[in-house]
């Protein structure tokens, strides 16, 4: 007989996907601008300055980075617990793992969110 | 009941027993998502000095901005590109119901894998010498 699939983790499968499709665009933009074509001959490392300046360029790179963090957060503590679930873990070891990621998922945003504040700085 | 220690020997069985595209891709992208999740941490941890002000933040990027970062951060774009192009063929193949063009789809996405690898590597060749670094900048 065929196992039922829990509407939970249709739901984890779709969003993992969608959330997929739209990290393909977050990271193309993130790696291009803050990792390809920095260009080290003319603008030399990476700093505070220079991170603020670009942040503060447009309202466009909060929206983009208010929209990115959530995803890639939720991409990746969702993809861990698919890849720990193959394992089979007892249900109390399971709900612990879920709390673990819990926790860390809303550590990761909380971190990210105050450090893009104070990236963003000048009250953006 | 496995112990966990006979759970990974069966895992690594099943892998050996099953030498396909499939098999293969599904390896490289658990293990690219892993090291990817692992990689998200660490970045959070070394943006996040942000929060204590311009000095810290200067100094732990400045720590990782020299020709060894570089050549990680290579293995980092190699990372992202192998599970992006893996996962929009999976996601291709389970949206369009299109497993039989699965491995169609492998040979494409490999294509298109060493083209951005070229490219990659071509922008961040300047950053494989020290020399570079000590470029005025902002």
């Amino acid at each position: 007989m065929a196992e039922r699939v829990s509407n939970q983790s249709v739901l984890t499968w779709f969003l993992q996907r969608i959330s997929g499709i739209l990290l393909a665009f977050f990271l193309i933009t993130h790696l291009n601008v803050h990792h390809l074509f920095h260009d080290i001959t003319l603008e030399g490392i990476i700093n505070f300055a220079g991170v603020r300046e670009n942040l503060q360029s447009s309202l466009w790179w909060k929206v983009y980075y208010i929209a990115f963090v959530p995803f890639v957060v939720f991409h990746a503590l969702n993809g861990l617990w698919q890849v720990i679930a193959d394992f089979r873990l007892k249900a109390g070891t399971a709900v612990l793992v879920k709390a673990l990621f819990w926790i860390l998922g809303i550590i990761l945003i909380v971190t990210a969110i105050m450090t893009l504040s104070n990236l963003f700085g000048g009250g953006a | 009941m496995m112990t966990d220690d006979s759970k990974i020997k069966g895992i690594i069985k099943d892998a050996n027993l099953n030498k396909n595209i499939g098999n293969f891709s599904y390896w490289i992208h658990r293990l690219t998502g892993i090291g990817l999740a692992i990689y998200l941490i660490m970045h959070t941890y070394v943006l996040s000095s942000a929060i204590s002000g311009a000095e810290t933040f200067n100094e732990r990027m400045g720590f990782v901005q020299n020709p060894f970062f570089a050549v990680l951060e290579i293995l980092l774009i190699a990372g992202v590109f192998l599970h992006m192009l893996n996962g929009l063929r999976i996601t291709i193949t389970d949206f369009f119901d299109w497993s039989r063009g699965h491995k169609v789809l492998f040979w494409i996405m490999a294509v298109v894998f060493v083209i951005l690898m070229i490219v990659a590597i071509k922008l961040q060749w300047p950053k494989f010498f020290i020399d570079n670094y000590a470029a005025g900048g902002h």
